[in-house]
């Protein structure tokens, strides 16, 4: 059954927007990443234009990401203190992000800049999280593990401690300073805004190697910062570009919140590192799919302008 | 255009005095090789015929494209070619290039002006073997003629005028918006007359506007007659008044879309709670 879609112009059988929503939504509700970086290329591979592409599918995640958190908060792993100081961070992060892509463009070339960064961003961090993560599933003993842990962050915390307007996270059982989660929301915002990508694949391994939160909170948290900027991209896209098709995002919506409960399900019975090394193989799946795009000789030298 | 219907020529007292005296004949026999000029055009242009079964094809939510017959009557014995275009736009559109000698990127854009955004030609027989260029380029048969009208910048030279214009119509024939195909219209002899058909599958790609149809007749390499048609593509009822919204009150319509999103992620965690419990 086909339905059409007043905004992308086109034509679509539902089962695929459905389908393609259930997949997404899956792994938004088990890892809490928006799942951006795979659902654009996808809508665009059936036809619909890049940038309506790339506004409705920041629309769907905003149903997937509330899907997502309300099972995640059920569950009690969503903390909001925390989320709310990341975003504070990732939005004045985007807003910096989007001046200092006019002037990288102003400087030229910063299309291959902003490319290679991306590949080298993803490579690396999915190749830390895989073998972090094996390394941790290898070794099992707790004991071992925590102390571990405790040597990094003697490493690591010193800095951090001595910062002002330290703060306790209940949920996520750590204190750090406001300015910490503000400033890593802050980067993360920025590296989001310049790539164009909604940054869950950044904020996830930020939120569990730097401020060191358990892994089931940081997918709930992170699905509450991923639910807040998609609200605010669909305004921006559907108020600016009017590219936001609803009937398209219905479809999406209808697969992905289903998925985002599941995923929420199925991820309660994975483990911290399995969950890490699943999300490391997505992310480093991704990152050869960009890599063959890039060296392989394209089947068409022109492409529509929007999207990525 | 406003014709004057009496220029001095026909004016009797434009002439001298002596030649008034043959104005009388001379009056009645330009009167009658005007009758005779405006009755064989008028034949002329009577000779071929062009029909569209549909000329208002409606986009609602089920709309998965169409099918169009284009069909009418010539003279026996000529070629025929019929041409699809929509009205002229601008495009532009990324070009992929190589930096660094290794990696495919966008290496910035292109203009395309004067583009149909739809482009079919078909035609009796293999276009080149049925008319001289130049009345292809007169009427934009072709790809060729296409490329000559197109407005591509910035190119720096002819050779890259014609590799962007290739790249140019197979994306457009990637989206099955642009095709020249032969052979497929379907003539019949009909006494000293012959009558034409064709059917084309409508692409649910082509977007909302006029479009015309255009038929030609052919003899000798050129084009003796030619008639039009219209085709009319219009969003209605719901999608008309989403595609409406979108456009003209952006505002709203990015509020309503976040409330659904947010509602239904609500409303499906609910359900699941529900199922859960039991």
């Amino acid at each position: 059954m086909y339905l059409y879609l007043p905004v992308a112009l086109t034509s679509i059988s539902i089962f695929i927007p459905v389908g393609l929503g259930l997949v997404v939504g899956l792994l938004s509700g088990l890892f809490g990443v928006g799942g951006g970086f795979l659902m654009t290329p996808l809508l665009m591979m059936f036809g619909i234009p890049p940038v309506v592409a790339a506004a409705t599918d920041a629309n769907q995640i905003v149903a997937a990401s509330t899907s997502g958190t309300y099972a995640h908060w059920r569950m009690g792993n969503v903390d909001f203190k925390m989320g709310i100081h990341l975003l504070v961070g990732s939005f004045i992060g985007g807003l910096t992000g989007v001046q200092l892509i006019k002037i990288l463009r102003a400087m030229g070339n910063a299309d291959f800049t902003i490319k290679l960064t991306y590949v080298i961003m993803l490579g690396s961090v999915g190749t830390y999280m895989f073998f972090e993560s094996l390394s941790a599933l290898r070794k099992k003993g707790i004991t071992e593990k925590a102390g571990k842990e405790q040597k990094k962050e003697s490493a690591v915390g010193r800095f951090l401690k001595s910062l002002p307007l330290q703060t306790h996270y209940e949920k996520s059982g750590v204190t750090h300073s406001i300015l910490v989660p503000v400033f890593l929301g802050g980067f993360v915002g920025i590296l989001a805004a310049i790539m164009g990508v909604g940054g869950g694949f950044l904020m996830v391994p930020v939120m569990v190697y730097m401020l060191r939160m358990p892994m089931h909170v940081v997918v709930g948290t992170s699905l509450f910062q991923v639910l807040f900027t998609c609200i605010e991209v669909t305004f921006l896209q559907a108020y600016t570009n009017h590219a936001v098709d609803f009937i398209l995002a219905v479809l999406l919506l209808l697969g992905s919140t289903i998925g985002a409960q599941i995923g929420a399900a199925f991820g309660k019975r994975l483990k911290g590192e399995q969950l890490r090394i699943l999300l490391a193989c997505i992310v480093l799946a991704v990152t050869v799919k960009i890599i063959l795009e890039l060296t392989l000789t394209p089947s068409l030298f022109i492409a529509q302008t929007g999207g990525h | 255009m406003k014709i004057n219907l009496k220029p001095q020529i026909l004016n009797p007292n434009y002439y001298p005095k002596k030649l008034k005296i043959f104005w009388g004949p001379l009056y009645y026999l330009l009167a009658v090789i005007a009758v005779l000029v405006l009755t064989v055009s008028g034949k002329a242009s009577a000779e071929l015929t062009i029909k569209a079964n549909h000329d208002h094809i409606k986009i609602d939510f089920f709309y998965h494209g169409d099918e169009v017959t284009v069909s009418g009557t010539s003279d026996a014995g000529v070629d025929l070619m019929v041409k699809i275009t929509s009205p002229e736009t601008h495009l532009v559109m990324k070009k992929k290039g190589k930096v660094a000698g290794l990696l495919w990127m966008n290496v910035g854009t292109l203009n395309f002006e004067h583009t149909p955004n739809l482009y079919f030609l078909h035609s009796t027989r293999g276009i080149e073997e049925l008319l001289a260029q130049e009345e292809m380029d007169k009427e934009i048969i072709g790809y060729d003629a296409l490329m000559k009208h197109v407005g591509i910048t910035p190119i720096e030279n002819d050779y890259e005028r014609e590799k962007w214009f290739k790249e140019f119509v197979r994306f457009k024939e990637d989206s099955r918006l642009y095709n020249i195909a032969s052979g497929d219209i379907t003539v019949t002899e009909a006494g000293n007359r012959q009558e034409y058909f064709i059917k084309l599958p409508w692409p649910y790609q082509a977007q909302p506007g006029e479009y015309t149809i255009t038929v030609y007749a052919i003899r000798d390499k050129r084009i003796s007659e030619k008639a039009e048609a219209k085709v009319l593509v219009e969003q209605v009822g719901g999608v008309e008044v989403l595609a409406d919204m979108a456009k003209n009150n952006g505002a709203l319509y990015g509020i309503i879309s976040i409330v659904v999103a947010v509602a239904a992620g609500f409303g499906v965690g609910m359900i699941f709670r529900k199922g859960g419990s039991h």
